[in-house]
């Protein structure tokens, strides 16, 4: 493998793999966040049946 | 003096239970003499090798049998809510700090004192005279794994895959240890002298000050009922 | 728990935008615009993600302490999010730091892997940062894990430069000179025009794992409310 390929290689891991971890806590905060605002909207209907 | 006397008082309690029961001890002895008889078999030991290889089989041995002790270091506070009693006394905790250290290095030493003696038997080496200096730099060694140890034996208490995880999480601390003791041992064996080694034994003994210093402050937040 | 306000929202995008720009710069002086270096060629260019790398991953252990610091103290759950979320990010950035490293030893040193203490270095914050997760992860009580991993955060915070003088002197000290022994850092003398590739990167880094931080750190935050919530739900 020549100089430029170990180069990409390094590159091309790191740049990867940064990009996967960002993708999945994207993920993880869209999962997250969605669930917060029904526990948030489940509360406020049982805050207005409640009154 | 209020803080030594609770220290003291401690340590007395574990030496008694352990004397009573000797379950720590034995299992220590035990495990330690096995794993010298498996070195010998997996090691093909030169006399010659002896000098680069003595220091680290003892240390590994140690450190196995250590780990061994550190694992059951609380288990008389487990029954009964002998912890919750404890904490809850008007006790300095870094006092149960320093006497479970304390405990652990007495337990250790008891079996460094039979097991270098039999690896120089069974090992068949001639250097009888450099064990008393190579005993020193062993009890270093063994303060900083056993106040290390007993902190992080603190911290996992109620950790799953305890057995595993407190292993885990103290070796890599413990290699200004291992490399420390395993270089001063290397240059007694070797010259019969620390010389060369005299920055090892500093960063060995730092290593003891700054960890003993950081438990006896630190504990209170590591123990919680 | 206080409501997450758009403002800091809007604030961690124009971070992740500038962490974006700073990224590309440093991609383009790093591969094109910086010449090859006169000894070690082509693959030089790959100390260009090496060093923010591993200075990054010192970045986020001392976060880590600093928050492990804090929760002791105030028992305040946001310094526990902070400590865990460095330590997560911190765990990405060291590993990357040794297929970094790795890479570079091939075709400079004939080898993946050797025991030189920059290397093992790094091995060994890698696996105290990896512990510190394992050890919150395996702790039952949330409470309890978060102050088990905080004690762990400073004790290895402070035992890491003990470590490093010990790895530093066991590889130095006794070691036969060899051309497997790159006694020289990298870092030492840089020639200039590979330095602003050099701090471009380095910004380029420091701005993405800050962004990383805060988006870790919102997702922590948001799962305490639901903790919460779901909590006060059941009583």
């Amino acid at each position: 493998m020549g100089a430029w390929g170990f180069v990409f290689l390094a590159y091309g891991i790191v740049w990867g793999a940064i990009l996967i971890y960002w993708v999945t806590l994207k993920r993880r905060l869209r999962r997250a966040e969605t669930e917060l605002a029904q526990l948030r909207a489940s509360e406020e209907l049982q805050r207005n049946a409640e009154t | 003096m209020d803080f030594l006397n609770q220290t003291f008082l401690l340590l007395r309690k574990d030496l008694l239970l352990e004397m009573r029961r000797r379950e720590s001890l034995l299992t220590m002895f035990f495990f330690g003499t096995l794993l010298l008889f498996v070195f010998h078999f997996s090691f093909d030991l030169a006399p010659e090798r002896m000098a680069e290889m003595a220091p680290a089989l003892l240390w590994l041995a140690f450190l196995f049998t250590g780990t061994l002790g550190l694992a059951q270091l609380f288990d008389a506070e487990r029954g009964n809510h002998c912890l919750e009693a404890l904490l809850l006394s008007p006790m300095d905790r870094g006092a149960l700090f320093l006497a479970k250290t304390a405990f652990n290095f007495i337990l250790m030493v008891l079996v460094e004192i039979v097991v270098i003696p039999l690896f120089w038997i069974l090992f068949n080496l001639r250097s009888w005279d450099v064990i008393p200096n190579l005993f020193l730099v062993t009890l270093l060694g063994t303060v900083g794994f056993c106040v290390l140890g007993t902190l992080l034996s603190a911290v996992t208490l109620k950790a799953r895959a305890r057995e595993l995880l407190l292993p885990l999480v103290l070796f890599p601390l413990m290699i200004p240890v291992i490399l420390g003791t395993i270089r001063c041992m290397e240059s007694i064996l070797r010259a019969g002298a620390l010389d060369d080694a005299l920055p090892w034994l500093r960063l060995l003994i730092g290593f003891d000050v700054i960890f003993l210093t950081v438990g006896v402050l630190i504990f209170d937040w590591v123990i919680e009922a | 728990m206080a409501e997450i306000s758009t403002n800091s929202a809007k604030s961690k995008g124009y971070l992740g935008g500038l962490a974006l720009i700073s990224v590309l710069l440093g991609l383009y002086w790093g591969l094109f615009r910086a010449p090859p270096d006169a000894y070690q060629g082509e693959v030089q260019r790959i100390m260009y993600l090496h060093i923010p790398s591993i200075l990054t991953a010192y970045l986020s252990f001392f976060l880590v302490f600093v928050g492990s610091c804090l929760y002791l103290w105030k028992r305040e759950k946001r310094d526990d999010i902070l400590a865990y979320s460095a330590a997560e990010i911190g765990v990405l950035f060291t590993a990357l730091t040794i297929v970094e490293g790795s890479i570079w030893g091939k075709p400079t040193w004939g080898v993946w892997w050797t025991w030189d203490a920059r290397l093992t270095l790094t091995a060994i914050l890698l696996l105290i940062f990896a512990g510190y997760l394992m050890l919150r992860s395996l702790t039952e009580d949330e409470n309890r894990a978060a102050s088990a991993a905080a004690v762990l955060g400073i004790i290895g915070f402070l035992d890491i430069p003990l470590i490093h003088m010990s790895v530093y002197w066991w590889r130095t000290l006794h070691q036969p000179p060899s051309i497997l022994r790159p006694d020289k850092a990298p870092w030492d003398n840089v020639h200039p025009a590979l330095l602003t590739a050099l701090v471009i990167n380095f910004v380029a880094f420091v701005l993405l794992y800050f962004y990383l931080l805060s988006q870790r750190f919102r997702l922590g935050e948001i799962k305490e409310e639901i903790k919460a919530r779901l909590l006060n739900r059941d009583n």
